[in-house]
């Protein structure tokens, strides 16, 4: 499952990387191109705005959600016993302490890993609420928007390992499949199904805002921020 | 006992009936009942006399261990918390145990609490090593003697966490409003020192409260996310609490509330600045209506003309108006004359009053000059003594018409009355100068008067001074025309009155071509029969050649060889021919008497046999020929 997905991201990131090189490609060139090059910082700080942006969406998508179709009893549950939403496909720093201990190569390689793992199930999402019959269209926008929003902070954070890691592409040995570990198998509802997904979502989401705060807060060079 | 429960019993008996009526409305129905339970409490007391425990009416529920909460204040440690229960044995430390498990990549399984706080009892604590985020936490309540499990909670990490509140919450004045009534304060304060905020760990959002002092109701801010907060619209005169509190950004749970902060702030007194604009205004106000009262009083006049138009008085075109208030006649006369259109009436009206004012300013002038006396050769002893109005004297014997205004009648007559001369003013009389007119107008002759032998022609003048007439040529004497018909016009005016005795003649002669100056000659004829009679007579016998015709036809005022014309000239009355004794050729003028009248040859002169006839006619016409007057026809002729 590793190898595979690892090979999903591996085309994922190759064919983005040629959009990549022709939209971005603009050298750093401090004589006479610094036109379009853009510094480490903005670039972080809005990287960061997409992030937080798109975690603060999810939680309204799956708050929308859960008042529509969601009945209080599972709700109760849910919040109990929470979800086996990500396989851990690669071990993720999940505290303070660990984050604070990863270097930044993993944390941009991590989040890297999280955005691409959540675009095409966006996308089903978008689609399975589509079928729905009675679907707030502000829940509908806000799947839109968090696909489109999670693509731009992609291509972002592309650039950005580009520039702080000065790497040219990034190889995962991920060959597993993701989506079958996503959820539980015995969720068949739709519904359920499509709820786990929000939450984990919005898991990951704040993973990814959290993990570039930490890069941001290691540029000022904190003694908090890294213990390295 | 007894004793004490009796005296026990009638104090409360008697607070209840104190109680009872004291009532007031709110503390009404607690009172009473609060005396009704007293009283039943105390009889039951009574009653009973007996220190029994009263049993338990209602069975105590058994309580479980069971975990009260979990909570982490900074999303690194948490801790747990639970309750024994109301099972006795369970309640002795070490009864029960915690355990938990954390569902992440590498399940290890359930472990028991890692540390067990000393000084509070029933918490278990897990530190940051034990505390992952974005994994899902169970921890189990189980008895340590026995395999049962008591309680089980799930949670993750993040959505347990409840920070600490904010501190340094302070805040200050931002303005108060003009009226000194509202006020803005902001607010700041800073985040809780555990959560780590700097690094991006836990972002906050912080909600404000405040109300007023020790009311009941709290008033919400939006959530912020900054460190900073305004509050509008507070009034001064009350004093305001406010706190704060803050969750984690897309969780719900909130922290505790911080310190309250008192707010207040003192009215500023305004009036100071209310005084001075009011002084303003009132000046203002004062001096713009002085100055209005002013511009009203200076320029009244203008004003007055503005507002209340004056009504335009009548206005006739190049007339001063002023001339028609006065009355003055000559003036107006004069300027209506002037005007073409005033022209025709006043022609129409009084040709003969120009004539005879033209005649008279002419005529008295050349008095000593003119030609008739020249040609007579007389003096006339009253001419200059003659103490009437220079007008009457001039006219009355003597109507020496004026040479220019007959000359332009002559020449102008086409276009009006012949009769009119047109240099001066007519006095109206309207009257007089009308009727005959048409009779006039409706010759057949309109032209044929010109070509009366009415004039006679002085052919000679004899050595004694007497005038030789002859037979004037019959075409000259157009101008002779307006002032026959001015006498005419005169006549028919005045025929009923005194003009039977009166009658005036008149001879014009005119020759034109030999430049001879008209003469008019007129014979005041008084009432005697003689000179009246003779007068016609006579100047029957001036006439010119053709004597057929009447001068009757003219009522013997008017000298016309041409009968017909004559006739038609005068009234309709016209006395026969035959009446009138045949008129020679020419009649010399022997003298002038004093009344300037020409007189004709005594031989001439008529009998006293003179028929009446002419003198009959006389009165039904107007005595008086058209155009002439004398002062005494004049005041016999007006009205």
């Amino acid at each position: 499952m590793y190898s595979v997905l690892q090979g999903c991201l591996g085309l994922l990131f190759c064919s983005i990387h040629g959009l990549l090189g022709s939209a971005l490609d603009c050298p750093d060139r401090d004589a006479g191109g610094t036109r379009c090059s853009i510094s480490v910082e903005k670039l972080l700080d809005r990287a960061i705005q997409h992030a937080e942006l798109i975690y603060r969406v999810s939680e309204e998508a799956r708050t929308l959600f859960e008042q529509m179709f969601i009945p209080f009893s599972f709700h109760a549950q849910q919040s109990h016993g929470g979800h086996l939403c990500t396989s851990n496909i690669f071990p993720i720093p999940t505290s303070k302490s660990e984050v604070q201990q990863i270097s930044d190569k993993w944390l941009l390689h991590s989040v890297l890993i999280l955005i691409q793992f959540w675009i095409d199930p966006l996308v089903e999402l978008q689609a399975s609420l589509d079928r729905y019959d009675n679907a707030p269209s502000d829940l509908l926008n806000k799947t839109k928007w968090m696909s489109t929003k999670l693509m731009n902070l992609e291509q972002g954070v592309l650039v950005l390992i580009r520039k702080m890691l000065e790497e040219g592409s990034l190889e995962l040995h991920n060959n597993e499949s993701v989506t079958p570990y996503l959820l539980p198998t015995d969720m068949v509802e739709h519904v359920l199904r499509d709820y786990a997904m929000l939450s984990c979502f919005k898991k990951d989401a704040h993973k990814m805002e959290t993990f570039l705060k930490f890069l941001k807060c290691r540029q000022t060079n904190r003694p908090s921020c890294s213990i390295l | 006992m007894n004793n004490n429960h009796s005296t026990f019993r009638k104090i409360y008996l008697y607070v209840c009936v104190l109680q009872e009526q004291a009532k007031t409305m709110e503390r009404k129905d607690s009172l009473s009942l609060l005396c009704v339970l007293v009283c039943v409490w105390t009889q039951a007391t009574y009653t009973q006399g007996s220190t029994q425990v009263p049993e338990d009416f209602t069975p105590e529920p058994i309580v479980l261990p069971h975990f009260t909460s979990c909570r982490s204040r900074e999303q690194e440690t948490f801790r747990c918390w639970w309750s024994t229960g109301s099972l006795a044995n369970l309640s002795e430390p070490g009864a029960l145990a915690v355990f938990f498990h954390q569902n992440n990549l590498m399940p290890i399984g359930w472990q028991e609490c890692p540390d067990y706080t000393a000084t509070v009892e029933n918490e278990c604590y897990f530190n940051k090593s034990f505390t992952h985020i974005w994994t899902s936490y169970c921890v189990q309540l189980r008895a340590t003697s026995q395999n049962i499990t008591y309680d089980e909670y799930c949670f993750t990490v993040e959505n347990i966490v409840h920070p600490d509140p904010p501190v340094g919450l302070n805040w200050t004045l931002l303005n108060v409003s003009r009226s000194g009534i509202n006020f803005d304060i902001l607010v700041r304060w800073a985040p809780p020192p555990s959560a780590d905020v700097q690094t991006g760990w836990m972002s906050l959002k912080y909600e404000v409260h405040y109300r007023v002092r020790n009311a009941s109701h709290w008033d919400k801010l939006e959530l912020e996310s900054g460190s900073q907060q305004s509050i509008y619209g507070l009034q001064t005169d009350k004093e305001y609490e406010v706190r704060i509190r803050c969750k984690m950004s897309a969780f719900d749970n909130f922290g505790d509330f911080s310190e309250s902060v008192f707010v207040q702030v003192a009215p500023i007194p305004t009036k100071v600045s209310v005084f001075p604009m009011a002084l303003l205004l009132v000046f203002g106000v004062v001096g713009m209506l002085f100055l209005l009262v002013l511009i009203i009083f200076s320029q009244q006049q203008r004003l007055m003309v503005i507002l209340l138009p004056p009504v335009p008085a009548p206005k006739i075109k190049g007339i001063d108006p002023e001339l028609l208030k006065k009355g003055k006649m000559d003036q107006l006369n004069s300027l209506l004359s002037s005007q073409h259109m005033y022209n025709h009436d006043t022609y129409r009206e009084d040709p003969w009053v120009e004539f005879i004012q033209l005649d008279l300013d002419d005529a008295c002038e050349k008095n000593e000059n003119s030609d008739t006396q020249r040609l007579l050769g007389l003096t006339r002893p009253g001419l200059k003594g003659d103490d009437d109005s220079g007008r009457a004297s001039c006219y009355d014997p003597d109507f020496l018409p004026d040479t220019e205004g007959l000359l332009a009648a002559h020449s102008e007559m086409e276009e009006r009355h012949p009769l009119v001369s047109e240099s001066s003013p007519s006095t109206p009389s309207p009257e007089l100068a009308e009727t005959p007119f048409f009779p006039v107008q409706s010759q057949p002759v309109s032209q044929s008067w010109i070509n009366m032998d009415f004039y006679a022609q002085v052919s000679d003048v004899t050595p004694a001074g007497a005038v030789v007439l002859s037979p004037g040529q019959q075409n000259d004497t157009p101008s002779k025309n307006p002032v026959d018909k001015t006498k005419k016009e005169e006549e028919e005016a005045g025929k009923e009155e005194e003009h039977e005795k009166k009658m005036k003649l008149q001879l014009l002669v005119v020759d034109p071509d030999r430049g001879y100056s008209h003469e008019v000659i007129a014979r005041q004829v008084e009432s005697s029969g003689a000179p009246f009679c003779s007068a016609p007579e006579i100047a029957y016998h001036t006439l010119p050649p053709e004597p057929a015709e009447e001068p009757h036809g003219w009522h013997g005022e008017y000298l016309a060889p041409d009968g017909e014309a004559q006739m038609a000239y005068f009234l309709p009355e016209a006395p026969p021919a035959s009446m009138l004794p045949p008129v020679s050729d020419y009649t010399v003028v022997q003298e002038v008497d004093d009344q300037r009248s020409l007189l004709l040859n005594p031989s001439a002169r008529q009998s006293p046999a003179c028929p009446p006839n002419p003198i009959k006619h006389l009165p039904s016409m107007p005595a008086v020929p058209v155009g002439y007057l004398t002062p005494e026809l004049l005041e016999n002729l007006s009205p």
